[in-house]
């Protein structure tokens, strides 16, 4: 039944709901309240760009000159020569004499002597090709924000909890490395409210899997209000030779915050 | 004119119906909670994954995340 109760050291107030007594104030239960309110005006979150690095795989073999075949007609014959391009006798100089019967070559780099022959290399010379990866990295920094409210002593209240409500924008949109298009972000446009963590950006890659993960927690931690900005990312291989991320120097991502920070307890 | 104390069969108001039985005054209770209240940092990130400590305490993680993190469990609120 619905009733009230007062002793020098309780005050209940029940109601009953069909048959069912159910407490709405007891001063007996922990009950939450807000022990002190901050303001906190432009809270700045930093990433930094991400870095890549390449590796080097292998070298290509590329060959000096092409091949081509040329006829010479001398009458009444057709001789069949193999030279090669770009300039058609640049490797050998020819020295004709009466039907081809003697001649004398000067020989020019990117050809071997093969089996008496001498013949064309297709690795006249090399270049070496690299494959780039966005490097593995776990960031992490932790600031103090605030001070927590304190008791007629000066000392910190140790709050129950913290109840953050926010607004936020993102000043810096970071983009994803490998595509010219912002991160998405998770941060809303308008007042929100978080107690703990928030995440701020997440990518992943073709098969569906997290890569790249930014975080933010704010929580008290002894006598101060932290701020934990976290950053988590997988490396990443590029997946095709000799070509960087191309926006991996436009991946920092920047935002400002205003923070009303309610810090609670249970019991006085 | 507020209401010092007004008591009916029914209900239940003090001190300008700051205090009123029609109203929910969430408290802290050691079962039966009806919603929890986070207290710290309740999320991770390591190996470019994520895990998310749900306020009962339970851990969910991506398909990713490598780390160690617990987390604490939330405190029971009831309405």
């Amino acid at each position: 039944m619905s009733g009230f109760t007062a002793s020098s050291s309780r005050i209940r107030v029940v109601e009953t709901i069909g048959s069912v007594d159910e407490t709405v104030f007891d001063t007996d239960d922990d009950m939450p309240h807000i022990v002190g309110t901050t303001y906190l005006a432009s809270v700045a979150v930093d990433f930094d760009n991400l870095t890549q690095t390449a590796s080097y795989v292998g070298a290509l073999c590329v060959p000096t000159h092409s091949l081509e075949r040329v006829n010479v007609y001398v009458p009444s014959v057709w001789y069949s020569f193999i030279v090669w391009t770009p300039s058609s006798y640049d490797w050998y100089t020819d020295t004709y004499t009466s039907g081809f019967m003697s001649f004398d070559r000067t020989y020019t780099s990117g050809f071997v002597s093969h089996s008496w022959e001498w013949v064309y290399d297709p690795c006249g010379y090399t270049i070496p090709y690299f494959e780039y990866s966005v490097d593995a990295e776990e960031y992490s920094s932790v600031t103090n924000i605030a001070d927590l409210p304190t008791d007629e002593d000066g000392t910190a209240l140790d709050v129950d909890f913290v109840i953050v409500q926010a607004t936020g924008i993102r000043t810096t949109g970071g983009k994803d490395a490998r595509f010219d298009q912002s991160l998405p972000t998770t941060v809303p446009t308008k007042t929100f409210s978080f107690q703990g963590s928030l995440l701020l950006e997440s990518s992943g890659e073709a098969s569906g899997g997290s890569w790249f993960r930014r975080i933010m927690s704010v929580y008290p931690s002894g006598s101060k209000l932290k701020l934990k900005v976290q950053e988590s990312v997988k490396s990443l291989s590029r997946g095709a030779y000799d070509s960087a991320f191309p926006h991996i120097g436009e991946t920092r991502s920047t935002y400002s915050f205003n923070l009303k920070v309610f810090f609670g307890k249970f019991r006085q | 004119m507020a209401i010092v104390l007004k008591i009916t069969p029914t209900r239940f108001r003090a001190s300008g119906s700051k205090l009123d039985s029609q109203r929910r005054y969430i408290r802290k209770v050691s079962s039966g909670e009806d919603l929890r209240f986070v207290n710290g940092q309740n999320m991770d990130v390591s190996g470019g994954g994520l895990r998310y400590v749900q306020p009962t305490g339970t851990a969910v993680d991506d398909s990713v995340y490598d780390g160690s993190f617990i987390g604490t469990t939330g405190t029971r609120i009831k309405v």
